[in-house]
C-alpha cells in the first residue's frame, strides 16, 4: 500500500480538489459560509422529529411491490435508497420523473470506484435510466489543452478511471459524448422539459438554471443519487419540488447604474443568501425576452449569474422579476411574509468585486491563458466571443493571440459554429484559440496546475473554484492580444 | 465525568463505543479527506480542511464524528462512501442538526450498496454539541440514544 504526501495543498482547498463543480461551503477567506445547508438548494426540510414515530412516506402499491422485489433485487435496492433518503427530509411521496436525468458524476478519479461499482451492479442487472441522460463534461481533453505533455500527464494520472466511468454511463443509457456538458439545457444538447416538470439532475449550475429559468422542479442532489432516481424514474417530493419550498426569503434589490458583470452579480447574491431563494428585481432591463422567455443572449447572462449564486453560495433556485416563469406568473407573491432585503448598488457591487483577490502563485507574473466558458458556452456566446476576438485582432493587425484562448463547450455547440461561421472558426483556430470540451474548474484543479498556469476568465464560478482571475470582456480581449493584465 | 444522555433520530442504527471527534464547524466532507481522495492514502485520514481549526491535521480515520451538519461539494456523499470503502471513513456520525442531503446520500449508499455501515444519528440538538468535548468517551445505542461520559 503506497502513501503519498501532498505538500502545499492544505491551505488551498479550491485548487487542490479536482472535482468541485458545486458549492464548496467555504468563503474566500477559507471560512465555512453556513452551517444550515441542506444541500438541496432550498432550506426546506424536516425541522422536528418524533424518535418513536419516524416519518414515513406513502408509497403506491407498485412502489411497494418494487421494494419487495417485483423488479428484482437490484431495483429494490435502488428504490430503497431513494425512499430512505426522501423520508429523512419529510417527503410525503415519490413523483414520477419527466424530462431526462443529468448526472454530475464525470470525474474518473480512483476514489469514485465504489460509486462506479454501484453503477456497474445496476448495469449488470440489465437496468437503464428511464430516458437517455446527459453527463457533465469530460474533465480531460487530450486533443487541445492536453497537447502539452505535462498537462496531458496530469489529466491521465488524475482521471485514471475515466474509461471505466464512460463505460458504465454508456451501459446505463447516457447520450453520446459530443453532448456531455454541464449546460445540458442548451438547445443543441436538448435536455429540457416543460415548466413544472419534476426532473432528476445533479450539477449545481444546471439545477440552478433548470429550476429558475426553465421552471423545472429539481432538488440539488448528492452525486450518485440523481442516477439512482434516473434508474427508478422517481424522486422524493420535498424541498424545491414543493410550492412552499420555492418561496423567496430574500428580495435582492439591484440598483446599478450600468449592466453588471453577471457572474460578479451572482457572486454577491450567493454570498449573501447562501442557500435561500432570492427574488431579484432591477435587472430585467438588461434581459432580452422573446415569446415571453429570456432570449438566447439572455440565456448566457442568466447562466453566468445563476452559476455564481450556486458556487459562491448554494442557490438552487432564483426568481427574476418580469423574467423567470414563476416571477412572471406570481410576481412578488413569491416572497415570504418576513423576507429580508439586500440592496446591490454601485458601491456594494464594487465592494464585492474588490473581494476577488489575486490568487496566482506568482501574483506578479504574466497570464498564461484565457478561459471562456464555465458553465459551457452557448452557441451565441461562441459567436459573440469569436467575433470580438477576431475584430480586435484585425484592428490591431495581429495574426495570433499572445496567449491561448481556451473556449469550453460541448462538441455539438462547437460544430454549430463551424457550420454557421466556418471562416470565423478557421480564423480563431489560426489565431491560437483552443475549442475544448473540458470542465474548466476540474482542469484547473489538477494537481500541480496552479504551479504552471496563471489563467484569466470571464466566469465567476471558475474563479471561485480555482486560482483563475476574473476580468470583464474588453479586458479579456486585451489580455489575449497582449499577454499582459491591465491591473 | 458525569454521564449525559441525548436522543436523536436514528438514520442508521448500531451500537458503537469509542471517543468523540468533535467539530463545531460544519464538516466539509470532501475538503476533509483530500489526502485520501487524491493522494491515495489509506493508512490514516489527516483532516485536510484548513478552515476547520478543530480537526485540521487530526486523524479522523474511523472517527465518531460529532458535528452540526456537513457542507461542501455535492461530491461529499460519494466521498463518504469512498472513504468507508478504503477503510478510513467514519465509524459513526452524530449530527446536532438535521442531516443534510449530501451526508444522507453517502451513508445510505455505503450501507445499502456496499454493506458498510456508518452508524448515523441526527437531530441530537445544539446542547449535544455544546456538551461533547474532543476525546470524550461516547456510547451510541440502537435506539438513537447517545451517552457522553
Amino acid at each position: 500500500m503506497t502513501t503519498q504526501t501532498v505538500p502545499d495543498k492544505l491551505s488551498d482547498p479550491g485548487a487542490y480538489d479536482t472535482v468541485h463543480c458545486d458549492q464548496f461551503g467555504i468563503d474566500h477567506e477559507g471560512k465555512p459560509i453556513a452551517d444550515h445547508l441542506t444541500g438541496t438548494g432550498s432550506d426546506a426540510g424536516l425541522k422536528e422529529h418524533d424518535p418513536d414515530n419516524p416519518h414515513k412516506m406513502t408509497l403506491t402499491q407498485e412502489e411497494q411491490d418494487i421494494l419487495n422485489g417485483s423488479q428484482g433485487p437490484v431495483m429494490a435496492k435502488v428504490l430503497k435508497t431513494i425512499v430512505m433518503h426522501g423520508e429523512l427530509f419529510g417527503a410525503e411521496r415519490l413523483a414520477d420523473c419527466g424530462g431526462a436525468p443529468h448526472t454530475s458524476l464525470y470525474t474518473g478519479s480512483p476514489w469514485v470506484a465504489p460509486v462506479l461499482e454501484m453503477f456497474e451492479e445496476i448495469a449488470d442487472a440489465g437496468l437503464k435510466a428511464f430516458a437517455p441522460y446527459t453527463v457533465n463534461p469530460m474533465p480531460l481533453d487530450l486533443y487541445t489543452v492536453g497537447q502539452d505533455p505535462v498537462k496531458r500527464t496530469m489529466e491521465l494520472e488524475t482521471y485514471s478511471l475515466q474509461g471505466r466511468l464512460i463505460g458504465v454511463h454508456t451501459r446505463l443509457g447516457a447520450v453520446p459524448l459530443n453532448m456531455w456538458s454541464c449546460a445540458c439545457y442548451l438547445p443543441e444538447v436538448g435536455n429540457t422539459a416543460e415548466p413544472g416538470t419534476v426532473v432528476t439532475w445533479a450539477e449545481s449550475s444546471a439545477v440552478n438554471y433548470g429550476n429558475s429559468v426553465l421552471g423545472l422542479r429539481i432538488n440539488r442532489m448528492a452525486t450518485g443519487m440523481e442516477v439512482l432516481c434516473g434508474i427508478a424514474g422517481k424522486v422524493p417530493v420535498f424541498g424545491v419540488l414543493t410550492d412552499e419550498g420555492r418561496k423567496a426569503k430574500w428580495h435582492i434589490d439591484v440598483r446599478l447604474s450600468q449592466e453588471p458583470h453577471w457572474g460578479a452579480l451572482g457572486g454577491a447574491i450567493g454570498t449573501k443568501v447562501v442557500e435561500q431563494i432570492p427574488y431579484i428585481t432591477g435587472i430585467d432591463q438588461w434581459i432580452g425576452m422573446e415569446d415571453g422567455k429570456p432570449d438566447l443572449v439572455a440565456m448566457g447572462k442568466l447562466k453566468a449569474m445563476g452559476s455564481a449564486t450556486a458556487s459562491s453560495g448554494a442557490v438552487g433556485l432564483y426568481h427574476v422579476e418580469n423574467v423567470t416563469p414563476e416571477a412572471i406568473e406570481h410576481g412578488r407573491n413569491l416572497l415570504v411574509d418576513d423576507y429580508q432585503t439586500y440592496v446591490i448598488d454601485d458601491a456594494e457591487y464594487k465592494r464585492v468585486r474588490d473581494t476577488f483577490e489575486n490568487r496566482w502563485k506568482d501574483p506578479n507574473g504574466d497570464p498564461t491563458a484565457v478561459y471562456i466558458g464555465c458553465p459551457h458556452n452557448t452557441y451565441q456566446e461562441m459567436v459573440y466571443w469569436s467575433k470580438k476576438f477576431d475584430q480586435a485582432l484585425r484592428e490591431k493587425g495581429q495574426e495570433k493571440f499572445a496567449i491561448p484562448v481556451v473556449m469550453a463547450q460541448p462538441p455539438v455547440v462547437r460544430d454549430k459554429l463551424l457550420d454557421e461561421h466556418p471562416i470565423l472558426y478557421r480564423d480563431m483556430l489560426r489565431a491560437g484559440a483552443q475549442f475544448t470540451t473540458i470542465c474548466t474548474p476540474a482542469f484547473q484543479g489538477l494537481k500541480g496546475m496552479a504551479d504552471i498556469d496563471r489563467g484569466v476568465t470571464n466566469s465567476n464560478k471558475a474563479r471561485f473554484y480555482s486560482r483563475l482571475r476574473l476580468y470583464g470582456d474588453d479586458d479579456l480581449v486585451q489580455i489575449a492580444l497582449t499577454g499582459k493584465v491591465p491591473y | 465525568m458525569r454521564k449525559k444522555t441525548f436522543r436523536g433520530r436514528v438514520v442508521l442504527p448500531g451500537k458503537v463505543t469509542g471517543k468523540a471527534t468533535v467539530s463545531r464547524h460544519p464538516f466539509n466532507t470532501s475538503g476533509s479527506y483530500m489526502e485520501n481522495m487524491f493522494a491515495g492514502r489509506t493508512d490514516a485520514a489527516p483532516c485536510t480542511d484548513a478552515s476547520n481549526k478543530e480537526l485540521f491535521g487530526k486523524d479522523i480515520s474511523g472517527a465518531i464524528l460529532c458535528i452540526p451538519t456537513t457542507v461542501g461539494s455535492t461530491m461529499g456523499g460519494m466521498a463518504l462512501m469512498g472513504m468507508k470503502a478504503i477503510g478510513v471513513g467514519p465509524q459513526a456520525m452524530l449530527f446536532s442538526k438535521p442531516i443534510d442531503t449530501l451526508a444522507a446520500a453517502g451513508v445510505l449508499m455505503a450501507d445499502i450498496w456496499k454493506e458498510q455501515r456508518i452508524v448515523t444519528i441526527d437531530m441530537l440538538g445544539d446542547e449535544f454539541l455544546e456538551t461533547v468535548q474532543m476525546g470524550d468517551p461516547i456510547t451510541i445505542h440502537e435506539d438513537g440514544t447517545v451517552e457522553i461520559g
